[in-house]
């Protein structure tokens, strides 16, 4: 046993001693009592959802969604640099397989598949809601890995709640953030600006030049607003109209292998969302309909070339749930999307339209069980795609302990991105959809004790899935000048996915508690040619092992955090004969509150890469070592008296 | 002993607390000590040292991913059939670049033209340990000596860098109509093909070989010749052969020309019909009478034919082949298989004679090239 797995294996026998085992980082911790949030919501039996809340988020304030999910979740985060593009593997799979959610409308890119983590800040949404697998396919087809969705929430209790922060960050990087809320019982506002602006000049040590330097071209101006309206008429009849625009601007810095003072490659990006949505919740029955608008904008720019790329996505769901029958609930629904892309790359404009229809039948026989199927059939530009069923299951034995049972079994499909079809000369219309066959089995069990102070949660799902047709751009021909995606491989992905989350009150005190332990074995089944070593190895850039941990303690008015994420080697060839070797980093950050009447001020500082590590999580992109941020924050709350 | 412990933390309350606390700290430091050497890439196994010489045996360049910095020299010995990989990162303790794309050896140093860092660096052929870095070129490509004090450097962009091999700097450049490719010396000439703007769709880029006078480093002609000239070889009865690719985007059908330099003018023209692969890696063997190069599988031509042969000498049975190189004494044939692209590659030889696999070797990722020493470029040489 080397040492890293030493260390790996005491840490997860600690954990075990102290409390249990398992997973969620949802609950938060209120005054004298602990605020006990579900794991999972009713609807949902037997798919395993997660939820992140601004608890966890409002430290990070200054930072984007990469940091938050390699920090806090199971998914595993590509990082090409601070602040860099940012990609998710989630449960063994590629970046395609994420879909990344704003108010459950899909957000990834309709040509390349997949979202830049780096590109969402975490100051324009409240949580996060995290849909693992087949949980996703109540929302769309496709999310193998499962669903990142970015919600932003009324509090109808809520008067005023207006936060101001400013952030000073190393290498010259700055943040501030503006959040404003207002509103009463029937409407409520939602005001947020947010700008990044940074230098992001890190130093680092290049072994190909054999030098310390700093990083060039490494810039971001990064800056967004958003508006949500809620709007409640006689309490069955709720409104939200939302509309979010964000402005990216990104140097892309070198490789270390070449590095040029003169080296020109930025990506502009621009996005206006917008959202109107609207529920009616009747006795027996509700009903909910949402349409988006997303307008994206981005243009490349390197020495050498320049390309523009827009497109325009229509997306509209419509759900409705009949509650009416005894143990019996009924969920059907429609889903339209149109797309709608004027690419360089592409020979003319591409269009795109989805509709798919959805059906959920939740059958609960008696209280300890439900069982819960669901039916989802697209249609894509005329086509028919393959069915999708899943069946999930729950169970609750006992009426004392807080310990149940679930599991589910499904099979999805995902269409080719629009670059994967069109991309002009590469791209292959007659790609094939990838099928994914998953299931999964879960245990969750949870303790609050009598008089609320200690709360322990433990959670442990293993799953095992199987992507066939896995879309791959390889080479067509020999000469290698020309790629194409192809239907080539098969992946089998298979892990287990263990948490804990404790939190205990002791007079003026606090601590939590909140580890997870991600095993993932995600290997290429089929081999692509003559001579391939791929067959059994481990994908690329997907660790086997992985660890959070986050410990949290406040005081009074002080507050402290330290988060250590831990990943095991990541393969940088198909052959599993180069990686990039493991290594874990620590994060902390502690502040303190000022408190008058109605207004808080706090002073918080961040240490990031508290133990100066020199690593890379790509093989040549540089992260930078120790780094440090002060956020001074600024909130004046006002609630209503019930 | 759970129990237990939950209930001592309860009963004492807040001082019991900051140790539960520092345990836990205490707990996650442990876990998280930081490592000592830099997170970098590394190999599994290990490279296997470094040989004691590189002159009995032959180089292949990896060429590695474009913009992961991982190309590579793999050392082949003909004494022993041994293999060693990372052969500069082995002798300089750093990596060699992007995008590693062809080598050549004059004077017992090895000059290794790394298109993506636009670097060509110079090494000391006994150790491999770099003698210089040469900077300051425009994406380049393959380099060519005029003579000991000289050579040219092909670039994707605007021009030829002139290097004096004696400083090691780039001492001029020739403008060209950007992207320069192969290179062939001939007389006091050195013939260069150019293949045009390369942001440019094939139907504007303007194709051609041109004729440079090494004596004044100044372009006196050019001959027009199909889209894409990508390899240039000359033959026994010293006549030029130039494949053209015919364009990345399919503009026109591949072509093999020959050309007569010294009436610099096009004698022959065979055209490539109907849907195929597109050919590539034109080579010829060491007595000059027959051409080789990939199309799929690996074809063979001799310089007398009437027609591009129908069908390959060695087919690629599941391979695909993407190096192509002609030993330049004994003449079998040396090809790559760079498989997925993001694994280690393969090279293969195989007899010239019946096509028969000899002998087969790992590469590093994408092998692209080979390099044979300095006999090669000594032969047809004026």
């Amino acid at each position: 046993m080397k040492p890293k797995e030493t260390l790996l294996s005491l840490l997860t026998g600690l954990i075990m001693i102290l409390s249990a085992s398992g997973q969620e980082v949802s609950d938060t911790l209120r005054l004298k009592e602990i605020e006990v949030k579900a794991n999972f919501p009713v609807d949902h039996m037997g798919f395993k959802r997660v939820r992140l809340d601004s608890t966890i988020l409002m430290p990070h304030i200054d930072a984007n969604l990469s940091t938050i999910l390699s920090q806090y979740s199971t998914i595993f985060i590509k990082s090409y640099g601070n602040n860099n593009l940012a990609t998710p593997s989630f449960r063994g799979t590629t970046a395609h397989h994420t879909q990344v959610e704003w108010n459950g409308i899909n957000i990834n890119s309709p040509m390349l598949g997949q979202t830049d983590l780096s590109q969402v800040p975490v100051s324009q949404f409240d949580g996060i809601e995290i849909l693992y697998g087949a949980a996703s396919i109540a929302r769309s087809s496709g999310a193998f890995g499962g669903i990142v969705n970015l919600t932003t929430k009324p509090d109808w209790n809520n008067r005023l709640n207006v936060t101001l922060a400013q952030t000073f960050a190393s290498f010259n990087n700055y943040s501030t953030n503006l959040n404003a809320v207002v509103g009463n019982t029937n409407i409520q506002s939602h005001t947020k600006v947010n700008f990044n602006k940074g230098k992001n000049d890190f130093r680092f040590y290049n072994d190909y030049t054999r030098s310390v330097m700093n990083q060039i071209n490494s810039s971001y101006l990064k800056y967004g607003f958003s508006e949500d309206l809620f709007a409640k008429i006689n309490k069955r009849h709720l409104i939200s109209a939302k509309i979010w625009y964000s402005h990216n601007d990104t140097d892309i810095p070198p490789v270390t292998t070449n590095i040029n003072p003169d080296h020109k490659e930025k990506q502009r990006d621009r996005s206006l969302r917008s959202l109107i949505e609207y529920k009616y919740v009747a006795r027996k029955f509700n009903i909910s309909m949402r349409s988006a608008l997303v307008d994206q904008y981005m243009n490349y720019v390197n020495d050498s070339l320049e390309a523009n790329h827009q497109y325009y996505s229509f997306i509209n769901r419509f759900r409705f749930q009949y509650t009416g029958f005894s143990k019996v609930t009924v969920k059907p629904g429609l889903d339209l999307t149109y797309d709608w892309v004027n690419s360089d790359a592409y020979d003319g404009q591409k269009r795109r339209y989805i509709l798919g229809g959805f059906a959920e039948i939740i059958y609960v026989p008696n209280p300890k069980l439900t069982f819960s199927f669901l039916a989802r059939e697209d249609l894509i530009d005329g086509q028919f795609m393959p069915f999708i069923p899943a069946i999930g299951v729950k169970y609750k034995p006992f009426r004392k302990t807080n310990i149940s049972f679930s599991g589910n079994i499904a099979r999805n499909y995902r269409y080719p991105t629009l670059n994967d079809l069109y991309w002009d000369l590469f791209g292959n219309p007659d790609l094939l959809p990838e099928i994914s066959y998953i299931a999964e089995a879960g245990i969750a069990w949870n303790l609050l004790n009598a008089n609320r102070t200690l709360f322990i949660e433990a959670e442990i799902t293993g799953y095992y899935s199987f992507i066939e047709d896995m879309i791959m751009w390889l080479p067509s021909s020999g000469s290698g000048a020309i790629w194409k995606p192809m239907n080539i491989t098969e992946v089998l992905a298979r892990g287990i996915e263990t948490g804990i989350n404790g939190s205990l009150l002791v007079r003026d005190a606090t601590i939590q508690l909140n580890a997870t332990y991600n095993f993932c074995k995600s290997t290429y089944e089929k081999t692509k040619s003559a001579g391939d070593a791929s067959l059994g190895k481990q994908l690329i850039y997907i660790p086997v092992h992985s660890v959070n941990a986050t410990l949290r303690a406040s005081l009074k008015d002080f507050y402290f955090s330290y988060t250590v994420n831990y990943v095991s080697k990541r393969y940088t060839g198909t052959d599993n004969q180069s990686f990039m070797p493991g290594y874990n980093v620590s994060n902390i950050f502690f502040g303190k509150n000022f408190q008058l009447i109605n207004f808080v001020l706090s002073l918080q500082l961040e240490i990031n890469n508290l133990f100066d590590l020199d690593y890379q999580s790509i093989a040549n992109r540089p992260m930078p070592g120790r780094n440090f941020a002060i956020t001074i924050r600024g909130t004046i709350t006002s609630k209503s008296d019930q | 002993m759970q129990q237990h412990h939950r209930r001592y933390i309860f009963r004492n309350g807040f001082s019991n607390l900051i140790h539960f606390s520092l345990y836990l700290i205490v707990a996650l430091l442990l876990f998280s000590c930081a490592k000592d050497h830099p997170i970098r890439e590394e190999t599994d196994p290990p490279p296997n040292g470094n040989s004691s010489s590189y002159s009995d045996g032959f180089f292949i360049i990896n060429e590695g991913n474009f913009n992961w910095g991982n190309s590579s020299v793999t050392f082949i010995s003909e004494l022993d059939g041994s293999v060693q990989q990372e052969v500069f990162q082995q002798a300089n303790n750093s990596r060699l670049g992007d995008v590693a794309q062809s080598m050549k050896i004059l004077n017992d140093r090895g000059y290794i033209v790394v298109n993506n860092s636009s670097t060509v660096e110079v090494v000391d052929l006994k150790t491999f340990i770099s003698i210089k870095s040469i900077e300051g070129f425009n994406s380049p490509r393959y380099i060519e000596f005029i003579d000991s004090n000289k050579a040219y450097v092909t670039n994707l962009y605007g021009d030829i860098s002139v290097v004096d091999l004696n400083s090691l700097t780039i001492t001029k450049t020739i403008k060209t109509p950007e992207w320069t490719e192969g290179m062939l010396k001939y007389q006091h000439y050195m013939l260069v093909t150019c293949i045009g703007s390369f942001n440019e769709p094939s139907s504007k880029r303007k194709a051609k070989l041109l004729i440079i006078d090494s004596r004044e480093d100044r372009i006196i002609d050019s001959i027009q010749t199909g889209k894409e000239p990508l390899g240039i070889v000359i033959d026994k009865k010293l006549k030029l052969w130039v494949l053209c690719s015919g364009g990345w985007d399919g503009f026109e059908p591949p072509a093999l020309f020959r050309i007569n330099p010294d009436l610099r003018e096009i004698e022959k023209a065979f055209t490539f019909t109907g849907a195929t692969e597109t050919p590539s890696r034109l080579s010829i063997n060491p007595t000059g009478d027959t051409l080789y190069f990939l199309k799929n599988g690996i074809y063979q031509m001799s310089v007398s034919d009437t027609g591009i042969p129908a069908s390959p000498f060695i087919p690629a049975s599941g391979k695909l082949f993407y190096g192509l190189a002609i030993h330049p004494v004994d003449g079998t044939i040396f090809a790559t298989d760079a498989i997925d692209y993001v694994q280690n590659g393969v090279a293969f030889q195989f007899s010239s004679s019946v096509g028969t696999q000899l002998d087969t070797w790992t590469t590093g990722r994408i092998p692209g090239s080979f390099c044979f020493g300095d006999i090669q470029h000594s032969k047809n040489l004026d």
